[in-house]
């Protein structure tokens, strides 16, 4: 193989393991408080570990229909007619760090990190 | 190549690309995560790149996303698969120059960071939440594999065509 070919190779080997290796480090920060928004409009802030029942959210906007789940230190998105369902395959969010994203109907959920009382 | 063959051409490549993106979107997606998906309609853009030009390559690619949009998508995700891959295709224009015909792996490679560096931004721009830039790390990662793989497959199949005497 070509010297360059190697470098190339060896450079895509470290750029994916880092890339991985990054990710999944992230996603399990402090914080408790979600907020949800739509095209950048916040609509929703919710206190995760205030919640005592856990109840179900409807996020209707011109873009799309969404049920997200809310309960005692997690939220989620159960239902959602977006064609591709990855918001709903991306289960809980538990910790700050890596947001609930449905981007065809420009939804997202996030856990501010960070102190509660700050 | 005469100009009617060349016109014949680019719609036939435009049409492969077009049933392509549409057949990729009915696949699941593999993983929970947004923007990650093989990408497979941009092999014809590289071969279109190899064995006709920049020009008819950006122009197959353009009406493949137009049509892509109506036959596939929703207006909405038009925005971020247009800016990913305009931001791919130009990377591709500076880069296949420099590259040999056994090396479009790796402006493959490159152009799928760019396309997904490009979706992000316009992910971000439009839903004004910088902490969607969390997934930047793991898009990277993905448009390396996906280009890697799609730049495979545009090499041997460019070999393949080499042997033909379509153009």
């Amino acid at each position: 193989m070509k010297k360059q070919n190697m470098f190339w190779l060896l450079l895509f080997a470290v750029l994916v393991a880092g890339g991985l290796l990054l990710f999944f480090s992230r996603g399990h920060g402090e914080g408790t408080v979600a907020v949800v928004s739509v095209n950048g409009e916040e609509l929703e802030r919710i206190d995760l570990s205030k919640v005592r029942r856990a109840y179900d959210l409807d996020i209707s906007t011109e873009y799309g229909h969404n049920t997200v789940h809310v309960e005692n230190g997690a939220i989620s998105v159960t239902q959602a007619d977006c064609p591709d369902q990855i918001c709903v395959a991306q289960g809980k969010l538990t910790g700050s760090g890596i947001p609930i994203i449905c981007m065809p109907h420009r939804l997202v959920i996030e856990i501010e990190g960070g102190d509660l009382d700050a | 190549m005469r100009k009617t063959g060349k016109l014949a051409l680019m719609a036939l490549l435009t049409a492969i690309a077009l049933t392509i993106f549409v057949i990729e979107n009915q696949i699941p997606a593999p993983v929970p995560v947004p923007g990650v998906k093989l990408g497979l309609a941009n092999i014809i853009t590289l071969i279109t790149m190899k064995i006709l030009g920049k020009k008819e390559a950006g122009a197959v690619l353009l009406v493949r996303i137009l049509m892509g949009a109506v036959y596939a998508g929703s207006p909405s995700t038009l925005l971020f698969s247009a800016a990913g891959g305009l931001l791919a295709f130009l990377v591709m224009c500076l880069l296949v120059g420099r590259f040999g015909d056994d090396q479009l792996w790796i402006v493959s490679a490159l152009s799928g960071i760019a396309h997904n560096a490009g979706q992000l931004l316009a992910c971000v721009l439009v839903v004004k939440t910088p902490g969607v830039f969390a997934y930047a790390p793991i898009l990277a990662a993905s448009g390396i594999i996906t280009g890697v793989f799609t730049g495979f497959a545009a090499q041997y199949l460019l070999r393949a065509l080499k042997k033909t005497r379509i153009w």
